[in-house]
């Protein structure tokens, strides 16, 4: 009598349990990103006991390496993850292999519309949003205010102004950006592109790359580094290099994201409080570009608990999130309100800078090819500035290499 | 019953090696990308047509092939210092050995981390070194014909010890007799080395170097970290061509193309290999 009482109990319980279980919302994040978020994590996990219980998965510091790790466990079918925060890079090609769900049934349109458009960038693809932007990110121009009263304004004054503080010795180099043959190429050459006039891919998806603009601007880069007023050395800097030597008060000039400028103010930085940021500069009468980087959080096609993933990633990004991690670590806020608190701006002086450059970004080309056709145009950049390929040859390359893979592709 | 005593080793062979060959070989048969949706659709060999006129490809082969050469020349040459150096006794031979064994034991990532350290502009000690002699900085890692030098340099340090190792093997099977007996006859030291040393450690030679050709060939690591792949694609190789091709494009059928291209090549250089293998037995022959 007493083992049939002692079965329906234990199963009455099983089911109690398992109805009673959290879901569990596993996330990927790349490792920074995983530890500037893990206070939010630990409260929502607090406030929701019982009912949602968000994991974090620390993925590896680098860009690309967290994308290896994403793409391997997304092909293999079953990934262990429910969202996965992702590079503005990778959206299209996601969405295009049917990996990341849409988000539109979930999306209330009027907090949509609260974030700011430089912000609403980067998150569709072919109509849909597939991603809810966790921080806004956007190329920037730093400039040394102890050495200059006023940033530049154009290509040629920057450039000017960085020779000459070099001839004088005032400073070790005077522009440092991103020029190895790697993703941040591409961004830095967008920047100079835009400034220059041109294109990249035009809205029929033409390829520009060989135009006068763009010849001039890559022609540009290469006079900076032929006339010293960047050290050859850029040819291999990545942002960590770049930001190492402007940190150490060797650079007059630094093309970088956001992030930097919490790094400069930290006391080991030996340019605290001379730093001033600003857009990239661009030729008279044209409008300033900043590459659009920004990361945002998706939802996987085969999660099996959207519905919660997208409480979850409203709740990382609410306003109340974004405050704390603009304050703590300097993430660029999406909501639009953000940009004009008085107490926010009084504690970062920035802000204003910031709404600025988000008004001018560029989003890199919308792609699924866009890994392929990015890679194209670093090597051929990497060749104009480190092995003397004529600007005109290595771009009309360029263009030729983007339109076959485009063209192969069949869109 | 020999067959059956066969048979685990086949089995193993055929799960790690021939298995995923078959796999990459009908997958190079295969539209396999994100353009497709990642569907597998049978493309007759387009994937093929491509590799051949695909210019990058062939640059890219030929970079691998050369840095597979001098690296693996260098250090065969270098091994046999070490190796003979190793093979004499004196006192801390114990930890001389183990400490030139060192650099094979570390993380090839670990150490391409550290070489891209010393390789820095301005800020690694190379340069600071040039810097004592000459205002003009080398800019090592940003020239196409300096940095692929530099992938050579720090593959030699890392892997020398490696072909040491097997060569010192190889050293102690010589009997010393043979020495003695050369000496006796009036041989002189340098003599020794080049009609019973050498000819001896042939064998020894062989193996150290189709390992060390087949892994060159397929070097990843060191320079995805150390250049990934730049300047101007300069130091790029078969395997990391091959790597963006899959996790950076999505294009699998295409990567298993470029993958299956360079085997076939290595296959070539691994030929080559086994001639002279043949071919330098006939010279140290004619010698005697």
């Amino acid at each position: 009598m007493i083992y049939p009482l002692i079965i329906f109990i234990s199963i009455a319980y099983s089911a109690w349990s398992f109805t009673h279980k959290p879901i569990d919302i596993n996330i990927l994040m790349p490792a920074p990103f995983a530890d500037s978020t893990s206070t939010i994590v630990d409260q929502y996990n607090h406030e929701n006991k019982g009912k949602v219980h968000i994991n974090v998965t620390r993925g590896p510091l680098e860009t690309e390496a967290v994308s290896d790790l994403a793409i391997s466990s997304l092909l293999l079918g079953a990934s262990p993850f429910d969202i996965i925060l992702i590079d503005v890079t990778w959206l299209p090609k996601y969405a295009e292999a049917g990996w990341i769900s849409s988000l539109d049934k979930y999306i209330d349109i009027e907090e949509w519309n609260s974030l700011i458009s430089g912000a609403q960038d980067g998150n569709s693809y072919k109509g849909n949003i597939y991603r809810w932007p966790l921080v806004a990110d956007m190329g920037l121009l730093y400039w040394r205010s102890d050495l200059m009263k006023e940033p530049p304004q154009t290509p040629n004054q920057l450039l000017e102004i960085s020779r000459n503080l070099v001839q004088d010795n005032q400073v070790e180099y005077g522009y440092v950006w991103q020029g190895r043959q790697y993703e941040g190429l591409s961004c830095v050459f967008l920047e100079v592109l835009h400034a220059f006039g041109g294109e990249w891919l035009d809205d029929n998806n033409h390829v520009k790359l060989s135009s006068n603009e763009s010849i001039e601007a890559a022609k540009w880069l290469r006079k900076l580094i032929k006339v010293g007023a960047s050290p050859k050395a850029v040819t291999n800097f990545a942002e960590t290099e770049a930001l190492q030597v402007f940190e150490s008060g060797q650079a007059a000039f630094m093309r970088n994201w956001p992030y930097a400028w919490s790094e400069l103010q930290k006391d080991s930085s030996q340019v605290k409080g001379k730093v001033g940021l600003t857009l990239m500069v661009s030729e008279q009468g044209r409008p300033s570009a900043s590459t659009l980087g920004s990361w945002g959080l998706s939802i996987l096609q085969n999660s099996h608990n959207k519905k919660a993933a997208y409480q979850v990633i409203r709740y990382l990004t609410s306003q109340a999130s974004q405050k704390k991690l603009f304050t703590d670590y300097g993430y660029t806020p999406t909501s639009e309100k953000l940009f004009d608190d008085v107490q926010l701006i009084s504690k970062l002086s920035i802000l204003p800078e910031l709404k600025r450059a988000l008004s001018v970004v560029q989003a890199r080309p919308m792609t699924p090819l866009y890994a392929q056709i990015s890679n194209v145009l670093q090597v051929e950049l990497s060749s104009i500035l480190t092995a003397n390929k004529p600007a005109e040859d290595a771009m009309r390359l360029a263009k030729d290499k983007t339109k076959r893979i485009i063209l192969s592709s069949g869109s | 019953m020999n067959i059956i005593l066969l048979l685990p080793a086949i089995f193993l062979l055929c799960l790690v090696f021939f298995i995923p060959l078959l796999r990459y070989f009908w997958l190079s048969l295969h539209a396999y990308s994100v353009s497709t949706g990642l569907e597998l659709i049978p493309n007759g060999g387009v994937n093929w047509l491509r590799l051949l006129e695909d210019d990058r490809f062939w640059i890219t082969t030929f970079q691998t092939v050369r840095f597979a050469c001098v690296s693996v020349s260098v250090e065969v040459v270098l091994a046999i210092f070490i190796a003979l150096l190793l093979d004499q006794k004196f006192k801390g031979i114990g930890i001389a050995r183990a400490l030139t064994l060192l650099p094979w034991a570390l993380p090839t990532t670990i150490m391409a981390l550290c070489w891209r350290w010393i390789f820095n502009t301005p800020n690694g000690p190379i340069e600071r070194l040039i810097s004592l002699v000459s205002n003009e900085p080398l800019n090592i890692l940003s020239d196409p014909h300096l940095a692929w030098l530099a992938t050579v340099l720090a593959d030699i340090w890392k892997t020398t010890p490696f072909i040491a190792l097997i060569l010192l093997a190889g050293l102690q099977t010589i009997s010393k007799d043979l020495y003695e007996a050369f000496r006796l006859e009036g041989g002189g030291k340098l003599q020794a080395f080049f009609t019973i040393t050498l000819p001896l450690l042939r064998p020894y030679l062989l193996i150290s170097l189709m390992f060390r050709l087949a892994q060159s060939f397929g070097v990843f690591d060191l320079i995805q970290i150390l250049t990934g792949g730049g300047p101007a694609g300069s130091t790029e190789s078969v395997a990391t061509y091959a790597y963006i091709n899959a996790m950076r494009f999505l294009d699998f059928g295409y990567s298993s193309t470029i993958i299956l291209g360079g085997f076939i090549v290595l296959l070539l250089l691994s030929l080559f290999a086994m001639v002279f293998y043949v071919y330098s037995r006939k010279i140290f022959i004619s010698k005697l």
